[in-house]
């Protein structure tokens, strides 16, 4: 009652007296705001016996981190979980995680770092998560159909399995059923809810009511396991990966590229920006403004009526942020903002935002990039020169 | 280079607006990839479906420069992997594409194929080339990365869409190209893996998303949406540009988004 009485809100708050009127939208307390992360009760915590049933999610992690698309298929199968009884949920996340990731819902975390997207050995994933899934027996096999190797391990276990149902590509799931697209996306197929299930993205929503108490599992078990068939398998393995290359970023697709710098009005000079893109290696972008002002080709827009980009990191220099432009960032992971005015909207949205002037701080930050570049580089020939002695 | 003998399989497709019968894209871009890889190491190539021969999509094929087309008569419905597996026993290099364009689509024919011929598969193949002993293939990883692997033959290939390839389409050769059809010798009419029921509809609504049950009090509700208009990242006002440019430096550092 008290605690009721204590989370109403003061009817004659402060206001402020706008053209339209008073506001009085504004709350007082600002940290109840902050509070709200940490109400969220963690899932099934007071079972905590072994014979518990499970859902395993298998996903490759991206730079110590999982994507979006990793988080929804570990989100889906913390909702199934809860609509049951009594099942825990495990994700088991292939190359190495750097986050926590209780907040997706998950109960149990298995890593295996040698296992990184970067390297191609199906036949070595394939055999480890087989051991995996022998072990748990889960109820359940939940992976993200991607192109970042997850989709091609999910097949070959689909393959292997012969006696479990599966479907890929699905686009809708809920406790009981799963849907795929057929024909091409004009038609949907519908099915009992399938053994292993390869999830599209966007089937899930990553905001949840609880979290998972995400401890992390031991993996001596496995490790022994995987440099078991190491040994064994190097002179069998039919595959020999020859190494990674990064295309460079000017070559690169608007929408494939990682690193995007993008600018807007408040680029005064372009030759400033575009030295900056060079240092970071970034790929360039523009606002629709800058477009219309043939700062940039038209190619280069990013918005509503231009591209949407999926980059993970995304500075927008000089950019307000209008709706239609942030429509075109809404998949990017890190936006970072440079701008003059601290009230735009595109502030709201940034992860990072720099209130200055545009100019001043593309220079410093060229100056900066290539100081702790000389720095790395000399850093690696002492290294280099340690390791000679 | 000894005599390579590929083979490539081809489905039928369905145009993307209108619903007819053509080729499929991603199966052509693989057929392409092949015949170019053939016609530059001198390899004997077949173009193998399994279906039905008379279906209109497969002139499409002759017409992508496909000089025959093998068919195997199967039955709608019957299991094609059995049949295709006794076809692409001696075969080295096995083509795909990604995809099909009619029909469950799952992506994973290719994948069954290879587990039943008990041979290697490689996704994603954007380009093929010969080597000693095998096969190097550039394959497409998102975000503008590619990884170049090899993998010893006989071996299952998987065109990945994004591909660079042209697809060269004459009248003249789809003319003078025939098709061939065969009897399947292992027709078996129950499919060897896991047996799905599938409810086919018009795909009309939006696909549902899987959202946790949240049951909260209207206050609640409205702290949430106050709280979610009011995200954002943290804001830096003070410091000189310089101060500006290595927060900037260090959020990259700590996330991990650039190497140096």
């Amino acid at each position: 009652m008290t605690d009721n009485h204590n989370n109403r809100i003061n009817p004659r708050r402060p206001f402020k007296g706008t053209a339209s009127g008073l506001n009085r939208i504004v709350l007082t307390t600002a940290p109840r705001l902050n509070e709200a992360p940490h109400a969220k009760p963690i899932r099934n915590s007071q079972k905590n016996n072994a014979e518990q049933a499970s859902i395993l999610v298998i996903s490759h992690s991206d730079r110590g981190m999982l994507d979006d698309h990793a988080r929804q298929t570990v989100s889906a199968a913390a909702i199934l979980a809860n609509e049951a009884t009594n099942i825990t949920v495990v994700a088991l996340i292939l190359g190495d995680l750097r986050e926590n990731i209780a907040s997706c819902g998950a109960d149990k975390v298995i890593v295996m770092p040698e296992f990184s997207f970067e390297k191609f050995q199906p036949d070595l994933e394939l055999a480890n998560i087989t051991a995996v899934i022998e072990r748990l027996n889960p109820i359940k096999i939940l992976m993200p159909d991607n192109f970042i190797g997850d989709g091609d391990l999910g097949r070959r276990l689909i393959a292997s399995q012969h006696t479990k149902t599966a479907a890929t590509h699905v686009i809708e799931i809920d406790s009981l059923h799963a849907a795929s697209p057929h024909a091409a996306g004009r038609k949907i197929a519908f099915t009992e809810l399938p053994h292993i299930i390869l999830l599209a993205a966007d089937a899930a929503d990553t905001n949840l009511p609880f979290i998972g108490s995400a401890t992390i599992q031991p993996t001596i078990q496995s490790s022994t396991q995987v440099e078991n068939t190491n040994n064994q398998q190097k002179s069998v393995s039919p595959y020999q990966n020859l190494g990674l290359k990064t295309i460079a970023s000017e070559q690169v697709a608007l929408e494939e590229a990682d690193l995007i710098v993008s600018a807007g009005n408040g680029v005064s000079n372009v030759e400033t920006f575009e030295r900056l893109a060079l240092a970071l290696d970034a790929a360039i972008g523009a606002s629709r403004v800058a477009v219309d002002d043939g700062k940039f080709s038209r190619d280069k827009q990013i918005g509503a009526s231009g591209k949407t980009v999926t980059a993970s990191t995304y500075i927008a220099i000089g950019i307000s942020g209008a709706v239609q432009h942030l429509q075109g960032i809404k998949d990017c992971r890190h936006v970072i903002a440079i701008n003059r005015d601290n009230s735009a909207p595109i502030v709201k949205r940034a992860d990072l935002s720099i209130i200055g002037d545009a100019e001043a701080i593309m220079q410093a930050l060229i100056n900066a990039v290539a100081e702790a570049k000389s720095l790395s580089l000399q850093e690696a020939a002492c290294a280099c020169y340690l390791l000679l002695r | 280079m000894c005599m390579l003998s590929i083979a490539t399989l081809v489905s039928a497709g369905l145009h993307p607006v209108s619903g007819e019968p053509r080729h499929c894209r991603n199966d052509s871009l693989a057929m392409t990839l092949g015949l170019q890889l053939a016609e530059s190491i001198g390899a004997e190539i077949k173009v193998l479906h399994a279906g039905d021969e008379n279906n209109p999509a497969l002139p499409n094929y002759l017409a992508l420069n496909a000089k025959k087309i093998d068919v195997i008569s199967v039955a709608s419905g019957a299991n094609i992997v059995d049949s295709l597996a006794t076809n692409l026993a001696n075969t080295e290099l096995i083509l795909t594409g990604t995809r099909a364009e009619d029909g469950e689509d799952s992506g994973l024919l290719p994948y069954l194929l290879a587990a039943k011929l008990n041979i290697p598969l490689v996704a994603n193949a954007l380009a093929i080339k010969p080597i000693e002993n095998g096969i190097e293939i550039l394959q497409f990883l998102p975000k503008g990365k590619r990884r170049s692997v090899t993998v010893k033959l006989p071996a299952v290939v998987v065109v990945h869409p994004l591909a660079p390839i042209e697809l060269r389409f004459a009248f003249a050769q789809q003319v003078s190209g025939q098709i061939v059809a065969h009897t399947a010798q292992n027709q078996s009419k129950t499919s060897s893996s896991k047996q799905i029921q599938w409810q086919i509809q018009a795909a009309i609504n939006k696909p549902k998303k899987l959202k946790a049950q949240e049951n909260k009090s209207g206050h609640e509700r409205m702290l949430a949406y106050i709280a979610s208009e009011n995200k954002g990242g943290a804001v830096v006002n003070e410091g000189s540009s310089v101060e500006k440019a290595q927060v900037i430096l260090s959020y990259l550092r700590e996330h991990h988004l650039i190497n140096f």
